[in-house]
């Protein structure tokens, strides 16, 4: 398994190679590294958030302006979000790639609740989701989410698990 | 004196600006400043962060929303957000009427004595201030706009609106007017061509 730090660089290139230029974050411990790479990368506006929700509106703005936007979050931010999702991104028809650490997937402890609501909540909105478990997928995941979302004028989710972060 | 009356003696100041407002607040400022410049958000709280999203994206073209405070309570996590970006060209407004006046008017919590300017001043927003009168709202508004730093400026005002035609503008088309509008403003394109003839 790669090291946490190579995963992180592996993803941050993910976003940048489909032109991803502004991310919202909130952290989850499994996505800390992922947030720094995306913090010091220079062609990347980072904007750290208190509550996802607001991410969605920072995002949305954001995205009137040109920027190609991503809100990276754990997956208790999905629920926070989910009616800046509705009445902002699916009402005007506003993408958003949305990087989404997938607490309580399969083995994963103390998050089975959380887990368990995920998929339902995202597939609820009607926002197409992808889960993530092969780093050598990852460029190629997050490229087409974005083609996705860029054409649907969606939201689209990339689920991440722990085997793309490069954590335990 | 109600918000209108206060909206009115900027409308002729706010020039290019790019305006969010939401709500009541959005047709009274439609009315006294037309264009394709005004953004209408439908997610109650969201109108402060839809704008420093715009404010970030294009830093060196001013910004104003307009919050009314139910929208302000809901999202006050926003706040120190957008004091730590700090924008410069974000001029944010509140208009407190100590109600959800388009949902009953049943009250918020500014009724009793939670207060505006200092929950801004607290989140690291150096510049905020309460104005008694329009008059006085005019002139922060230019200290403001002249100041280019991060501000707010808040107004409890009364209850009411003037009579207004509605907007007869949907979500989609306030969207696709806004960026037409930046992209001929800004003299660049935003939105590309059909995305499945890019290659």
């Amino acid at each position: 398994m790669m090291d946490a730090k190579k995963a992180a660089e592996n993803i941050v290139e993910g976003l940048k190679q489909v032109g991803i230029d502004f991310v919202a974050t909130l952290p989850d411990l499994k996505l800390v590294e992922v947030i720094k790479v995306i913090d010091e990368d220079p062609d990347i506006k980072h904007v750290p958030l208190c509550r996802e929700e607001e991410g969605v509106g920072i995002c949305a703005g954001a995205y009137l302006t040109g920027k190609k936007t991503a809100l990276l979050m754990q997956n208790a931010g999905l629920l926070n979000s989910c009616n800046g999702l509705t009445t902002t991104c699916l009402q005007f028809q506003i993408p958003i790639l949305l990087l989404i650490y997938y607490a309580g997937d399969l083995g994963d402890r103390g998050f089975a609740t959380l887990g368990s609501v995920t998929e339902p909540v995202l597939d609820g909105l009607g926002i197409r989701t992808y889960i993530l478990r092969k780093m050598d997928e990852v460029a190629e995941t997050l490229r087409g989410a974005q083609i996705l979302a860029e054409d649907s004028r969606r939201p689209v989710a990339v689920l991440l698990t722990k085997s793309v972060l490069g954590v335990k | 004196m109600q918000r209108y009356d206060y909206l009115k003696m900027i409308a002729g100041d706010a020039g290019d600006a790019l305006v969010v407002a939401a709500g009541w607040a959005a047709r009274e400022w439609q009315v006294l400043r037309p264009g394709d410049g005004n953004f209408r958000p439908r997610t109650l709280g969201l109108a402060s962060s839809i704008s420093l999203g715009i404010a970030l994206g294009l830093p060196h073209r001013k910004v104003i929303a307009i919050d009314g405070d139910g929208a302000f309570l809901m999202n006050l996590c926003g706040l120190p957000t957008i004091a730590w970006q700090n924008p410069r060209n974000l001029i944010h407004l509140l208009f407190d009427n100590q109600c959800y006046e388009a949902s009953g008017a049943t009250e918020t919590a500014t009724v009793a004595g939670t207060d505006a300017v200092a929950l801004v001043k607290g989140a690291g927003c150096k510049h905020a201030c309460w104005v008694k009168s329009p008059e006085k709202f005019r002139q922060e508004f230019l200290k403001a706009w002249k100041r280019n730093e991060l501000s707010f400026i808040a107004a409890k005002v009364e209850q009411g609106q003037p009579a207004l035609p509605p907007i007869r503008v949907d979500e989609l088309e306030n969207k696709y007017r806004f960026i037409r509008h930046i992209e001929e403003t800004e003299k660049r394109a935003i939105l590309g061509p059909s995305d499945h003839r890019r290659g």
